[in-house]
């Protein structure tokens, strides 16, 4: 049968990061279930969920690894962030704490990861403006000054965040700034047209995510 | 042993664990300790993460439901902050929320609860919760290490998928699988647990890996492997608690305590050497 091995070309690695409650592991079930879960249990030690995307006709599947946000679970996480193409960090507008520690979550991502890894600022909980403990203009500013490769406010579709990940890691493979062939990109290709035969050079079964 | 082996009856289960692992003992030499915990000064970050779990510990559950009278979360938030109290070393770490909510519903007791969560975290298991978490990362090897042994197949099979353990298994010892296996057969475990000590997570742990062997091997990716793991811990097999506590005693072949002492001891300082 001429169906093609995979119904996708390409496989992006994602890491969630951030405090404790903020709501990584909402934000990954609304993605991957499109639902939204208002108390979704904790996550202990790493997760990890699928879904995929088309970005420029391509289709692309994300691989996004939901990790602890208690900052004891990082002994155990962080070696999830090697490989990764893309870092959603997130933290919850109600709560200032949570903002103040991105930049400790920042410095992690920056060297646990490589330089091409898109980082994605995302202020959760926008819904409970009454609360607001964190103006957006800040949360602007900080990426700004932190040169994150793109910002998505948190007026914006939740979902748009792990697009726009996208849309931007693909622009790297396509501008030739992100290696394929690096080790550790956080990307592998997988080629669909089964015309190419024994010559498509078919990458192994994937030896991924957690560096050891 | 053999009795406890078996089961211990719903009704007499909090009486049982707390003379089998010394709670008990510890409640009746430090009487009026645990209110003195509630009353003293309170530490905010304590609290603050404390306070962010609770209405995520066992959503589900009518009794943890924040609209219900008389609330269990209000327990369970006494017993975390009195032994991040207690014991400072540790303070509170997600899981724990898990571990005492099953013993507040089975004791049906603030106090007791303090004493049983003390009597795990404290004595029976080693150093899983404290920041380093280097009782769990420990465990964790030594886990690897039986597999390699014991279950060749599934080592080799880890270590070409260049999968960590604490991907897999985490849970397992973080929550002593509360959440994961079915609550009759955690309580079972539980049992033995306080009975026997922290050995009984590997006879667990390497019983599902054993009994699901073929599933496992057939995982070509880490996501693979990761559903697999989640797999073998759900169905009859698990379900079936009688069935599945003689299992453990007798799948994974012998498991002394001398064994796993040994194991632990030579993880650890592997650990501490990479830094």
């Amino acid at each position: 049968m001429a169906t093609a091995p995979y119904n996708y070309s390409y496989i992006f690695k994602y890491i969630i990061i951030g405090d404790m409650g903020v709501g990584k592991s909402c934000l990954l079930h609304q993605f991957t279930e499109k639902k939204f879960m208002a108390d979704c249990p904790h996550t202990i030690g790493v997760e990890f969920g699928t879904r995929i995307i088309e970005v420029s006709g391509q289709k692309i599947k994300l691989q996004i690894w939901d990790t602890a946000g208690q900052e004891r679970f990082r002994a155990v996480t962080r070696s999830y962030y090697r490989g990764a193409a893309g870092a959603l960090m997130v933290y919850d507008i109600t709560r200032r704490s949570t903002y103040n520690h991105l930049s400790s979550w920042l410095t992690d991502a920056r060297n646990l990861t490589n330089p091409n890894t898109v980082i994605i600022l995302i202020g959760n909980k926008a819904d409970l403006e009454a609360q607001r403990d964190v103006t957006y203009e800040e949360a602007k500013q900080f990426a700004e000054e932190n040169d994150l490769m793109v910002t998505i406010g948190e007026l914006l579709r939740k979902e748009d965040a792990f697009l726009e990940a996208a849309k931007k890691i693909y622009q790297n493979i396509q501008d030739g700034s992100l290696d394929l062939n690096a080790a550790e990109s956080g990307v592998q290709h997988k080629p669909s047209a089964p015309q190419g035969g024994r010559l498509t050079s078919e990458p192994q079964p994937q030896r991924e995510g957690c560096g050891c | 042993k053999r009795y406890v082996r078996k089961g211990v009856p719903l009704e007499h289960r909090a009486r049982v664990w707390m003379v089998l692992s010394g709670a008990q003992a510890q409640m009746d030499q430090n009487p009026g300790y645990y209110h003195q915990l509630l009353q003293g000064e309170r530490n905010p970050r304590l609290e603050d993460a404390i306070r962010t779990d609770l209405n995520r510990t066992f959503p589900d559950n009518v009794k943890f439901r924040k609209t219900t009278d008389p609330c269990l979360q209000r327990t369970l938030y006494n017993v975390l902050l009195a032994y991040g109290h207690h014991n400072q070393g540790v303070g509170y770490c997600q899981g724990m929320n898990f571990i005492a909510g099953y013993l507040i519903l089975i004791t049906n007791n603030e106090e007791e609860s303090f004493w049983l969560l003390d009597a795990l975290v404290g004595r029976i298991l080693p150093d899983y919760y404290s920041p380093a978490m280097l009782g769990l990362k420990t465990d964790q090897e030594v886990l690897g290490e039986l597999v390699r042994v014991k279950l060749p197949a599934v080592g080799a099979l880890m270590e070409r998928l260049g999968v960590l353990w604490t991907l897999l298994v985490s849970r397992w010892f973080i929550c002593l699988f509360v959440d994961i296996l079915p609550v009759e057969t955690v309580l079972r475990i539980w049992d033995c647990l306080f009975n026997e000590g922290s050995k009984i997570i590997f006879r667990v742990a390497l019983t599902l890996i054993k009994q699901h062997q073929e599933l496992i091997l057939e995982a070509t990716s880490v996501p693979d492997i990761c559903d697999k793991f989640k797999q073998i811990t759900k169905g009859s097999f698990v379900m079936e608690c009688h069935t599945f506590m003689q299992k453990i005693f007798s799948e994974p072949g012998s498991l002394s305590m001398a064994t796993v002492a040994k194991l632990r001891e030579s993880c650890r300082a592997r650990l501490l050497a990479q830094g």
